[in-house]
């Protein structure tokens, strides 16, 4: 492991992997898609760092209105209460549902950010060639990609109550505009582990 | 770069998709797992019986689906008033709004892709437990593979659960029949996710694909 240099990959045996099947083609004999499963073969994924930073910045961006601007709307006995999902984690803390509030703090909030700086973080490691920690930084990458549906969590709920909490004039629920901007952030991390491709931490 | 290796030592090699490391195929015992040397990826994890299991528990998934999503998950009962909702139903109502962006989000991640992902499974299994190989087979496979951490069953079975806690005493709640399916369909969803062994599928479908 002293000198990396050494070590047998893919590219150095000039053999293409596809990214949907996994087998192993020859870049001289590849004819551009897989012969088993039909998918295109590139050494790695195509503008890989350009479209996950891209992604990155987007999710950045849309995560201020996401946690700014009103989530969920309830309207009781003819007022209406919004609230932002830091709101109703607050709710339930002082309620004193510590589990439920972290259940929704986690993946509210802190999945979200931990999935924009985790992939900042990764970027900014290939970008400067930082070499140090690499087997962490896989790691890193690996759980953010795990973790990243699970932050749709508050648009279920919010799509749940709206149905279930409905009794005429008395109570009705329903998304504010935050939601729309909270499933984007969702989305855009997800897309960035996707186009991301973690064999280039170990080629910076 | 050296000589292009022939495909029958290529069989023999796996690369890393985490780190581009070229690993020695090796011989498992279902339940045993290969992890890359370098960056610790998992490189293989056979199942034991991965086509019957995942057969049977897309067949299963497949049945309960209807039911899951059509049936009201719960009433809940406050000062007389009644009212009940399917998962379908929230769906829908989202739709409604004036949030169709996440409306269509919601019914793409928790109906659409849950079950084409069944559907392909089931497909998939079948074809290759008759030894059949339609040209699509390939195709199925690649389908399955890309929607598969885009259908959310588990993570709106937390949402229900969530959705409980936060309405409980407020009102009286009854569950009703959708919820023990939905349960149900979430639990037999990720089975058979976690019984099927891709490298095992994708074997068998070049072999077919040779013959």
């Amino acid at each position: 492991m002293n000198n990396p240099n050494d070590l047998p990959t893919g590219r150095r045996q000039g053999l293409l992997l596809c990214h949907d099947c996994h087998k192993l083609v020859p870049a001289a004999e590849s004819t551009g898609t897989c012969p088993r499963c039909g998918a295109a073969l590139h050494l790695r994924k195509p503008n890989s760092i350009n479209r996950t930073w891209a992604l990155v910045v987007t999710a950045a961006i849309l995560s201020f209105p996401a946690n700014f601007l009103p989530i969920m709307r309830v309207d009781f006995l003819g007022t209406a209460d919004l609230s932002t999902i830091m709101d109703g984690i607050i709710y339930f803390f002082k309620e004193g549902s510590y589990g439920i509030g972290a259940v929704i703090l986690t993946a509210s909030i802190l999945v979200p950010c931990f999935k924009i700086i985790g992939m900042t973080l990764i970027l900014l490691s290939i970008h400067f060639r930082w070499q140090s920690w690499l087997r962490h930084k896989a790691l890193l990458f690996r759980i953010i990609e795990f973790i990243g549906r699970w932050s749709m969590l508050d648009i279920f709920v919010i799509a749940l109550l709206q149905v279930l909490v409905h009794f005429q004039n008395l109570t009705t629920i329903a998304a504010a505009p935050a939601a729309p901007y909270f499933a984007g952030v969702v989305l855009a991390t997800m897309f960035a582990a996707i186009t991301f491709d973690p064999r280039l931490l170990w080629e910076a | 770069m050296t000589k292009s290796p022939s495909s029958q030592t290529l069989e023999q090699v796996i690369a890393c998709p985490g780190c581009d490391l070229l690993v020695g195929r090796q011989h498992l015992n279902p339940g045993e797992k290969l992890y890359c040397p370098r960056c610790n990826e998992v490189l293989l994890a056979p199942k034991k019986n991965s086509i019957e299991r995942s057969l049977a528990l897309s067949l299963t998934g497949l049945l309960l689906f209807p039911y899951a999503m059509f049936l009201p998950i719960m009433t809940l009962d406050t000062m007389g008033l009644k009212n009940s909702g399917s998962i379908f139903d929230g769906v829908i109502s989202t739709m409604a709004t004036k949030h169709v962006f996440v409306g269509i989000i919601l019914a793409l991640t928790s109906i659409f892709f849950p079950l084409i992902k069944l559907a392909l499974l089931f497909l998939v299994s079948l074809n290759l437990k008759l030894k059949r190989h339609p040209k699509t087979l390939p195709l199925m496979m690649r389908s399955y593979i890309h929607l598969d951490e885009w259908g959310m069953l588990e993570v709106f079975m937390i949402g229900v659960l969530v959705t409980i806690i936060k309405i409980h005493h407020m009102a009286h709640i009854r569950y009703d029949a959708g919820f023990f399916c939905f349960v149900g369909l979430m639990l037999v969803a990720l089975c058979s996710s976690a019984m099927l062994d891709e490298d095992n599928y994708w074997h068998l479908i070049e072999e077919g694909k040779r013959r």
